[in-house]
């Protein structure tokens, strides 16, 4: 029911004459609102000694802003409210580790993908080169996500053992229980990087499926998406959105994590 | 089959999901006959510990039964497989992780289980023990005390007199709290899915998450539990005629 009303409202604000458009009040505002994290580090989060919401999205978000040349506003959010702020006005983008679906398609437009992530695993060092290997190991997994189901329909041969959240999954590895443990990869490296035993333990070299994050905007702004898109591959050509990711995944901070994609890579 | 209707997620569970319940079923069902019998023979154990004339034995049983009977056996269960481990050595733990094969006379194998089934066939079992030893204190009580002198009388030591006349008058009295507690141990398995032992609810859990089908999944659950449990009642009572007519 929700879901119908959402795209009806979407579908209204499509078939009205563009008047004007969001991209003429946010110049006139002089504020960009953006949507994003405050408790998913390194994405966004509130950073301690700031006391202001920080993070790779951020950093994305004030690029934006810079662009259209206004002031930026983080609004924080959670994975649940993300759409909602959208579709109710209360957001003009969303820049929360959104990743892009064909059932959020039908509710928010996307911008280029700025960021992928994937199903990865830690092991200990040296047992996981490549995927063929896991037929046989026992790897830990959350209840009921998506990372369970994809190996037990992918590959039959590996041993499950589920537990309630990564961090038990993650004790329970460094125990010996399991031999590999499966999440997303840039959660699995945040969670590496606390192990006081790390130095036993790698992430396998290999991704089995790709998400891809963008920016969410609502439904029918097309000269906001394009000027998200063109900052966007801006930011790749000058070298920025590497020293972006660079500053919150590079070898130097708490969870390295290499960078093997780049803006325009997917559209 | 008509579908079901749209509360019901207009589908019924496939086949395939209803084996993985089955599996769920039998491991739940091996498991808790499991330990029963180690429960009841640690219980027996404790209780002539408890019983003893010294003063070491009685203390060491005490602790055991304050420990397990006064903390959630959830926490038991995670301190026994994750807690534990973290203090063995790691040829240790790799030892006991690796699959290892017993063998049997006749070329026969019995395979190692794996670690949380030995976690959780552990935790249960102590936990069982330690209520099942009250149930047989309570039992040993109510055998009158000229038993037990008469039995010394006779010349009997002891254990003799514990063995051969307290025990089996004891284990009538306590024959259906027993069957309380081992009803008990049934439904207390279905924690064990904390730690990743493939049983009923675990498995119903994962019907869940891969079918969405929530009342279907838990609803299967709930009336496998309720057979196993009935069956196992009507098993325990239909013996006791011949039970009775020992005393």
């Amino acid at each position: 029911m929700k879901f119908s009303i959402a795209l009806a409202i979407a579908a209204l604000a499509t078939s009205l004459p563009a008047l004007a458009d969001r991209l003429d009040d946010i110049q006139k505002a002089g504020v960009l609102r953006v949507a994003a994290f405050d408790s998913n580090p390194p994405f966004g989060f509130l950073d301690g000694k700031t006391r202001q919401i920080s993070g790779l999205d951020v950093d994305v978000a004030q690029a934006i802003a810079k662009k259209i040349g206004v002031k930026l506003e983080l609004v924080p959010t959670n994975p649940a409210n993300r759409i909602p702020l959208l579709v109710a006005g209360k957001a003009d983008l969303v820049a929360a580790n959104f990743t892009v679906t064909d059932e959020r398609r039908k509710q928010v437009d996307f911008s280029l993908p700025y960021f992928a992530s994937g199903q990865q695993f830690i092991a200990r060092k040296g047992i996981l080169k490549t995927p063929e290997q896991l037929a046989g190991l026992r790897v830990g997994v959350d209840k009921g996500t998506t990372q369970e189901i994809h190996l037990r329909e992918k590959y039959p041969q590996t041993t499950l053992v589920a537990y309630d959240d990564t961090p038990l999954a993650f004790t329970a590895l460094r125990n010996g229980n399991v031999q590999a443990i499966s999440q997303d990869g840039s959660k699995l490296v945040a969670l590496l990087a606390q192990a006081p035993d790390k130095q036993k333990y790698e992430l396998a070299p290999f991704t089995l499926t790709r998400e891809y994050q963008a920016i969410g905007v609502p439904k029918g702004e097309t000269r906001l998406v394009s000027l998200v898109n063109d900052t966007l591959k801006e930011l790749e050509k000058s070298g920025s959105a590497k020293t972006i990711y660079e500053r919150w995944f590079g070898p130097d901070t708490k969870q390295p994590l290499p960078r093997d994609f780049k803006i325009g890579d997917q559209s | 089959m008509p579908s079901p209707p749209a509360w019901l997620g207009h589908s019924w569970l496939a086949p395939q999901y209803l084996g993985w319940l089955g599996q769920g079923l039998l491991l739940t069902a091996w498991l808790a006959l499991l330990v029963c019998v180690l429960g009841t023979l640690l219980g027996i154990v404790l209780t002539a510990l408890a019983d003893s004339q010294h003063k070491a034995p009685r203390y060491v049983a005490q602790l055991f039964l304050t420990a397990h009977r006064n903390t959630p056996l959830m926490v038991q269960l995670l301190l026994w497989y994750f807690g534990m481990p973290s203090l063995l050595p790691e040829s240790a733990l790799m030892w006991l992780n690796a699959p290892h094969a017993l063998a049997l006379p006749f070329g026969l194998q019995l395979p190692w289980p794996s670690f949380e089934f030995l976690a959780a066939l552990l935790a249960l079992s102590c936990y069982g023990a330690s209520f099942i030893a009250g149930e047989l204190a309570a039992g040993l009580n109510a055998v009158p005390r000229g038993q037990r002198e008469a039995a010394k009388a006779l010349g009997l030591t002891a254990l003799q007199a514990f063995r051969w006349v307290i025990l089996p008058q004891a284990l009538v009295i306590v024959r259906r709290p027993l069957l309380g507690q081992y009803t008990g141990i049934i439904k207390n398995t279905s924690l064990t899915m904390a730690i990743g032992v493939a049983e009923l609810s675990y498995r119903s859990r994962q019907v869940e998450s891969q079918t969405l089908l929530t009342f279907q999944a838990f609803a299967v659950a709930t009336v496998l539990y309720l057979a196993l449990i009935l069956l196992w009642q009507l098993a325990g009572r239909s013996r006791e005629p011949a039970w009775r007519g020992a005393r």
